[in-house]
This record gives structure tokens, C-alpha cells and sequence, in this order.
């Protein structure tokens, strides 16, 4: 009736060690920082996946890559400020080290998108995940078609990537158009909330694809809006948030009626959704 | 072979056979009328008559807490993934926590596999024993199919007048009853007993709830907003029972635990609850089902629909644990009889 | 690397939650190797008159005298942490903020009153800002030691919010309900390991409830066992009723 001590192999649970290699505040709330895992393995992810960090003794969140796979030598996530993980995540310094697992999921439909007009949609926080595609399809530009950019944030402020997006406003080949909830006097943009940009955007709705990525309480409005004009459903694609507590499939956390987020997620087509209660 | 006979005088010496190489596990009566799975070493600590347990064999394949990992910060490149195991013998299952263990199974051998429950999986010997009788009211077997054993041991025992007949299902229960040198052949009058008390289980293991089980899921598609489920709501208490006695319910949190030195430290997986307020809060704050009945319903969605579309299979044994457990009343096999009511 | 210093003080109560730690055994020393004790009467007779890194404060506070001294605590105090059930919800003491005082003191001391003048019973959130609670009559050492490692790391700690049967049936404890008891367990929040259950007795919810209970559904329950609608309020309100008191300003 002897103990045997049990290695246990090729466990999901294996992190890899990320080394902090830039560590730049955006605002307030979120930073961004730069991973490199070691011997500068690339993550090798899909834009729009996520990777479990984790500081040992504190615990695990799941993260967004916010990172085109085109950039290879090492992968960035924007980190808000919100829970026990991420608040201390916010204290580390650069040369630290996180626990990584993953990518896991399904991320945005890149294949499909590519030879049609893409329109993506970010609120808050959502541009994170969005600018891992929005870098992907400027680094691969000539394989898409007409590139239209929507912002919505609650103020200025709280803005994230202003200085990258100050380069896609500039860019000839994007349409980028944000707006705010509220602002000073002297902000010159619109003010507004984001669905009020989608009547204005030129398109061609059975060539458009659409990738929507923000707050829970912003797809219904925004869909709707999208189905007025034209879109198919099958065409409109959502990261849906949960609380992807193993990334595995199996933990619960982020099931959705017979649907993992973190496996079969987090983005799916609004075709697949819109029969889902309780998706959006 | 595949069945032998164990005569009940020699039951004792098999049990003396099983703790003498392994660490023999089996149910044992607590107070008023309940039974556990715990630590024996001979047959008269087991209960060979018990209702389900209040926890589901399923503590020892997949533990209330269990080790993912060791991590030590002075030495963060040698992480450990490692388990302490021992060869467990079960005794005693009944059918219905066969199916669950199947269940179970299913799920962490499902890609990505789950190498610490398969791990702990292949330490345990399963020997399964019939139910001659239906347990309570609570049981819903019969519904749900789980009376008769389909597979999911090492060996099975059948308690017949003045034997056990034994089904010897894999290598490893084949060895056990080569080893032990207490098994007989099985005659023609043990068949024909078993033959008669299987005939007997199909009349007497009736499901007193007027549903197929094939239909089960549409049931529960359909009725997705029935005031039923709102009816649930308004009783439970979001203690969790349900969900911790259920053998199929595999939920759970990953926590990390330092030691006081805290340099040190296990990430620990621990059973979680979709009955828990938090179960499906995001960082933002955000509940996804914030509403009792929302996290009733979804219990029950998970048991007869959302896995049944994932693996093929009802995810509900019919052990009945999760009625006996709850205080409010709520009960799986009335409100299934709620729900068919409802839709007519 | 300074030690934090760690203080430990208390207001009304009986101090048994002090007495926990004082009795958690050799894993005392090893808090010793984290902390520097600075102030903790039950162990030490020493004072410290310089910053407190973490203050413990158990007990409620009945009197202008004790809000005094936690308004200085709390001026001197890095991370203030409520301790124990008296000091988290009040305690059993709060049940004296619903009889009349005269009623009160004869009953209790008959006409042999000469004690100090108490007012109405807070915890001590209901008077400073407060940190971190630990709950419980007395306090679990695990949890403690979990919340102190937490502040240790200088990460956030919760206490749990789930109900105490979630623990309960982790250690399979027979349900009180089968017998014959009744339990405050599914209305209580847990954390504690279902340590009373664990040895035979039922939970009298002195953690408090759970951030948002079904009231309603657990006095059917108990209804349903017999129980009057008063001794209902007053099992549900033992450890709690000084949180109708409100704040102080």
C-alpha cells in the first residue's frame, strides 16, 4: 500500500515562464506589457485568443492578447486593474516573471475575413483583444478589403492605444472613427455612444464581415444596429466575456448552455449566438 | 472467463484479500441512516445495504482539493507537477456512481485531457454491487436507466440466496479473482437465480416519471421559461449541496495556496459550485446568472441537456442525492413531473 | 527586510478570537519569523507608541471612550482588519441594541448594576474604514493565517461568500437538517470549514449571512421544521444585530 509520487505530464496546468519585458502604463486603470517566453518561444497565437497569467500565490486571470501574431519574438496583453490577480499583476516591474498557459480558444475569423471589407467594432476595454486583428490585417493589408475601424470609450481618458490609434487616424488605408460618452468641451471628436457611428459607416453589407469586442451590455444595441444595415447574421462575429477559470473546457466558469467560451470561444458568429439564452 | 461464483461464507476472506494489497475503500453507516465512503479493513465496517452516500465516489477520483501543482519563487524552473498516489480499491459501488464515475470519465478524457484525474483514475479498482431493491423515493435509476450495471468495473457482485455472482469485467478484476483462490464456478442455479432477479428488477425498478429518456432533453428545451424553474428560485437557498453530492458534477475553482513562508506554495484545484453567487461573476463585476433560478436552471440544463449535446449521454445517474440533500424541497424527480405538466 | 508590525487589541468582547492565535501552537513561531508582535496583551506586556503596520481589533464598540481608541487605532494603523464576529457584524453583543436598557440590566444584573454606561452596540466598520474582515465566534486560525498571508503579499483577500454547507458537505457531515436539527448553515457564510458540524453541533451563523441571502426561503425552511417566526428572527439576528445601528457619522 505504498505512495507513489505521480509526475504528472502534458497537464494543461503547466504554466510557461513570461518575462516582463516592457511595462508601459496606458491610463489610470490599464497597462500594457510586453511577454517574452523563454528562448524567445513565440506564443504562436490566433488574434483574438487568451492566456491565463498567473503570479504564483496570488492566482490566475484570464488576458486577451492584444498582440498581432505577426510580431513573433514575444506577445503583449493590456491588463485593467480590477481583481486580486490583475491588481497585483500591476505591481510587478519590468524583468519580473508571470506565469503563462495557453492561447486558448477560437479567436476571430481571420481565413474568412480575408478578400472582404472588415468593419470592427471595440468598446472600453474590448479594442485589447481587437488590436491583435487590427495589427494582424495592417501587416497583412493587401489580403483584406475596405478596413473600418469603430471606437467607443467612456471618455478621453480613459482612451487606450492613443498613440497607436493616432497612427491608424493617419493611416489612408483605415477608416477609423471613435467616439466618447462624455468629454470635455475641448474634445473635438463625436460624443456619443459607440451605436450612434454605425449608420455613418459606407459599406457593402453582404461583403462586410463585422467583429464586435466589448462590454456584455453593448452587443444587443450594436447588433442591432448591424442588422439594420444589412449585415448577415453569419457575418457578425462577438468575443463573448466570461470567467475562463481553467481555459480547458471542463472548470465550468464560462459555460453558456452546451457552449465552453474558453474552448469553443470566446468569439462566435452572431448566427451561432443569437439561439444561445443567455449569450448576449 | 468472465463470471464466477463468491460463496457469502467467503466474502469476509475476500475483503481480508483486498485490504492485504490495497487500501480498501467502502460504505460505512453514519448517523441516521447515511452512509459514507471511507477507509475499511474488514467486512463487517462495510454496509452491503445502503442508500447512496452522501458524497459520490467521485472524492477519489477527482478530490474536494487536489494538488495542480508545487511552486517554489526561489526556484520558479522547477515546478512540480506531481501526485501522491496509492492503489484504492472501491467496494461496493452501485450502479448508479458507475454511471456517474463514467460520467466523470468522459468528461476529463475529453480533449484537452485532464492527465491528474486520469492519473488518479488508473490507481482505482472499481468493484460494483447490484441494488436487488429500489433504495428510496429519492432514486430515479429507473428513469434515468442506471439499475441495471452496463460496464465501468473491474468486477461486479450480484448478492444471490448463498452467493455473490460475480462479473469479471477487466484484466485487472480477472487477476483479483485468480489471486485470491476463493472463487467457484458458476452453476446453473446461480444463472438462473440472477436471470430471475434481473426479471424481477425490470417490474420493480419502474420510473414513476412519465418520460422517455431520449426525451428528456427536448423537455428541458422546451420548457426553458416555464414558471417552474422561477418556482426553484424562489426556494433555494444557493447552499450548494446539490451540486457537491451530485456524482457528475465536476465544477471547480483553481486557488493558490502559499505555505507561511511564502516562497512556497500549491495551485490547488478545489470543487466549485454553479450554485455559488460568484460561480459566474467577471473581473467587471458583471453575474451572468445572478438569479437563484437562473443557476437552478442551469444546474439542470447541465444534467439533461447542455452535456447531452456535448457527449452524447444524460449527465443524471439518478442516485437521487442531490433531493436527499436539499433542505428547501427541491426534488429532480418532481420538478422533471413539474416541468411535463407544464408543457402538457 | 523590516518585519510589519502587528498589533492586536480589543474592545468589548471576550477576546476568544485573541485567544485562537495565541493557542495556534508552534505555527506561532513561524508567524513570529514574519511579524513583529508589537502590541498583544494576551501574550506580551510590552507597548509600542510608533506606527502599526496591521492592527487586529476585536470586540465591538458600545461607548465614546472605545470609538476613541479605534479612531486613534485606526490614525495609527497601516491596515486595520476587523476580528472575529464581534468586531465584523457586532457580535452577540448587538443583540442588546434591540431590549431596553433598563429591561437589560435587570435582567442580567438584577439590582446589582454599577457597571460602565454602554450606548449602542457598533461593529467596527459602523464607526472607521475598515480593511480587511474576519469573521467568525470565534475566528477560524486557517482563515486567519490565509488572510495573513494575504497581507503579507500585499494582495486582496476576501472572506468567502459561499454558504457554510458548501464546506459542510466537503467533509460529509451527516446534515442537521436529517438529524433533526435545524442549521443555519445554507444562509451562512462560510469559510470556517463547517467547524461547528464538524463536531456535532449546528451552525448558529455567527459569521453572518452570506452577501445575499434567501431570507425568505430559509425561514419557509425553518418554518417548516417547526420553528416560531420570533425564534426565527432571533436565531437569523444573534450575531448580527448591531448592523441595523447604522454608521457613525
Amino acid at each position: 500500500m505504498a505512495v507513489e509520487t505521480v509526475r504528472i505530464n502534458n497537464s494543461g496546468y503547466r504554466v510557461k515562464h513570461g518575462l516582463l519585458r516592457r511595462i508601459t502604463p496606458l491610463t489610470e486603470h490599464e497597462k500594457l506589457f510586453e511577454i517574452m517566453l523563454p528562448e524567445g518561444e513565440s506564443l504562436d497565437h490566433d488574434p483574438g485568443q487568451f492566456v491565463q497569467v498567473s503570479l504564483f500565490g496570488v492566482g490566475e486571470a484570464p488576458i486577451s492578447i492584444c498582440s498581432s501574431p505577426t510580431k513573433r519574438e514575444a506577445f503583449e496583453i493590456c491588463v485593467r486593474q480590477s481583481g486580486r490577480v490583475t491588481t497585483a499583476i500591476h505591481k510587478l516591474h519590468e524583468g519580473d516573471i508571470v506565469g503563462i498557459r495557453g492561447p486558448f480558444g477560437i479567436g476571430f475569423p481571420v481565413l474568412p475575413l480575408e478578400g472582404n471589407d472588415v468593419l470592427l467594432v471595440a468598446g472600453g476595454l474590448g479594442i485589447a483583444p481587437l488590436r491583435s486583428l487590427i495589427n494582424y490585417i495592417i501587416d497583412n493589408r493587401r489580403d483584406f478589403g475596405k478596413v473600418d475601424i469603430l471606437l467607443g470609450c467612456r471618455d478621453p481618458e480613459s482612451m487606450l492605444f492613443s498613440s497607436e490609434i493616432g497612427h491608424w487616424q493617419k493611416r489612408i488605408d483605415l477608416n477609423f472613427c471613435c467616439s466618447v460618452d462624455h468629454a470635455a468641451p475641448e474634445w473635438a471628436g463625436n460624443v456619443g455612444v459607440i451605436t450612434s457611428l454605425i449608420p455613418g459607416v459606407n459599406l457593402h453589407p453582404l461583403k462586410t464581415f463585422v467583429v464586435v469586442c466589448g462590454p456584455p451590455v453593448m452587443y444587443r444595441f450594436v447588433i442591432e444596429e448591424l442588422l439594420k444595415k444589412g449585415i448577415p447574421e453569419r457575418q457578425i462575429f462577438l468575443s463573448l466575456e466570461r470567467h475562463m477559470k481553467c481555459g480547458l473546457g471542463k472548470c465550468g466558469h464560462c459555460q453558456i448552455d452546451n457552449i465552453y467560451c474558453c474552448q469553443d470561444g470566446p468569439v462566435f458568429s452572431y448566427q451561432k449566438l443569437k439561439n444561445i439564452k443567455g449569450a448576449i | 472467463m468472465h463470471q464466477a461464483l463468491l460463496s457469502k461464507r467467503r466474502l469476509a476472506d475476500f475483503v481480508s484479500y483486498l485490504v492485504s494489497g490495497h487500501k480498501l475503500v467502502a460504505p460505512v453507516p453514519l448517523q441516521d441512516g447515511h452512509f459514507k465512503f471511507d477507509e475499511v479493513h474488514s467486512l463487517d465496517e462495510i454496509s452491503l445495504k445502503y442508500i447512496p452516500t452522501i458524497l459520490p465516489p467521485k472524492k477519489y477520483f477527482m478530490p474536494q482539493r487536489s494538488s495542480l501543482l508545487r511552486y517554489d519563487l526561489s526556484k520558479i524552473h522547477e515546478m512540480e507537477e506531481i501526485v501522491e498516489l496509492e492503489q484504492l480499491v472501491l467496494f461496493g459501488v452501485h450502479t448508479c456512481d458507475l454511471a456517474g464515475i463514467h460520467c466523470l470519465n468522459i468528461v476529463f478524457s475529453d480533449h484537452p485531457k485532464d492527465p491528474h484525474y486520469l492519473a488518479r483514475n488508473n490507481f482505482i479498482t472499481i468493484i460494483g454491487l447490484e441494488c436487488n431493491d429500489y433504495c428510496d423515493s429519492s432514486a430515479g435509476c429507473a428513469m434515468l436507466h442506471t439499475h441495471l450495471p452496463k460496464g465501468g468495473y473491474d468486477l461486479f457482485l450480484t448478492e444471490l440466496s448463498d452467493s455473490y455472482y460475480i462479473h469479471i469485467n477487466t484484466q485487472k478484476g480477472e487477476d483479483m479473482v485468480d489471486e485470491s483462490s476463493l472463487f467457484d464456478d458458476v452453476t446453473r442455479a446461480a444463472e438462473g437465480e440472477l436471470n430471475l432477479l434481473r426479471s424481477r428488477k425490470r417490474e420493480l425498478f419502474t420510473s414513476e416519471v412519465p418520460i422517455r429518456y431520449q426525451d428528456i432533453p427536448r423537455l428541458f428545451e422546451e420548457t426553458f421559461d416555464s414558471d417552474v424553474w422561477s418556482q426553484l428560485g424562489e426556494k433555494c437557498l444557493s447552499c450548494g449541496n446539490c451540486t457537491a453530492v451530485c456524482p457528475t458534477c465536476f465544477c471547480f475553482d483553481i486557488v493558490d495556496e502559499p505555505e507561511l513562508d511564502l516562497s512556497k506554495g500549491e495551485r490547488l484545484r478545489v470543487w466549485d459550485s454553479c450554485q455559488n453567487e460568484a460561480f459566474a461573476t467577471v473581473a467587471g463585476g458583471e453575474n451572468f446568472r445572478r438569479k437563484r433560478m437562473d443557476r437552478q436552471r442551469h444546474r439542470f440544463h447541465r444534467k439533461f441537456k447542455y452535456l447531452m449535446d456535448r457527449y452524447g449521454r444524460l449527465f443524471c445517474t439518478g442516485c437521487g442525492r442531490c433531493s436527499r440533500s436539499c433542505m428547501a424541497g427541491i426534488n429532480l424527480k418532481r420538478t422533471i413531473s413539474a416541468l411535463i405538466e407544464e408543457r402538457g | 527586510m523590516t518585519r510589519p508590525k502587528v498589533a492586536f487589541f480589543d474592545f468589548s468582547c471576550c477576546e476568544g478570537c485573541q485567544l485562537q492565535v495565541a493557542n495556534i501552537g508552534e505555527t506561532l513561531l513561524d508567524i513570529l519569523n514574519l511579524v513583529e508582535l508589537v502590541e498583544f496583551r494576551e501574550v506580551m506586556s510590552e507597548k509600542w507608541s510608533g506606527r502599526y503596520t496591521v492592527t487586529f481589533a476585536e470586540g465591538s464598540i458600545n461607548n465614546e471612550e472605545s470609538a476613541q481608541k479605534l479612531r486613534m487605532l485606526r490614525d495609527r494603523s497601516d491596515i486595520l482588519v476587523a476580528y472575529g464576529s464581534c468586531a465584523a457584524t457586532g457580535g452577540v453583543i448587538g443583540m442588546q441594541n434591540r431590549i431596553s436598557r433598563d429591561n437589560l440590566i435587570s435582567t442580567v444584573y438584577g439590582d446589582q448594576w454599577g457597571g460602565e454606561e454602554t450606548r449602542t452596540v457598533r461593529a467596527i466598520h459602523q464607526v472607521v474604514k475598515v480593511d480587511y474582515t474576519l469573521y467568525g465566534c470565534p475566528i477560524n486560525p486557517a482563515e486567519f493565517l490565509s488572510l495573513l498571508k494575504a497581507i503579507l503579499c500585499g494582495i486582496s483577500w476576501r472572506a468567502s461568500d459561499n454558504a457554510v454547507c458548501v464546506e459542510c458537505k466537503f467533509n460529509e457531515n451527516v446534515c442537521m437538517y436529517d438529524r433533526g436539527a435545524t442549521c443555519l448553515g445554507p444562509i451562512t457564510r462560510g469559510g470556517c470549514n463547517s467547524w461547528c458540524v464538524n463536531n456535532g453541533n449546528v451552525c448558529y451563523g455567527c459569521r453572518g449571512m452570506v452577501d445575499n441571502p434567501n431570507r425568505a426561503g430559509a425561514e419557509d425552511v425553518l418554518l417548516t421544521h417547526g420553528l416560531k417566526p420570533e425564534l426565527i428572527a432571533a436565531k437569523m439576528e444573534m450575531y448580527t444585530g448591531a448592523l441595523e445601528a447604522g454608521n457613525v457619522k
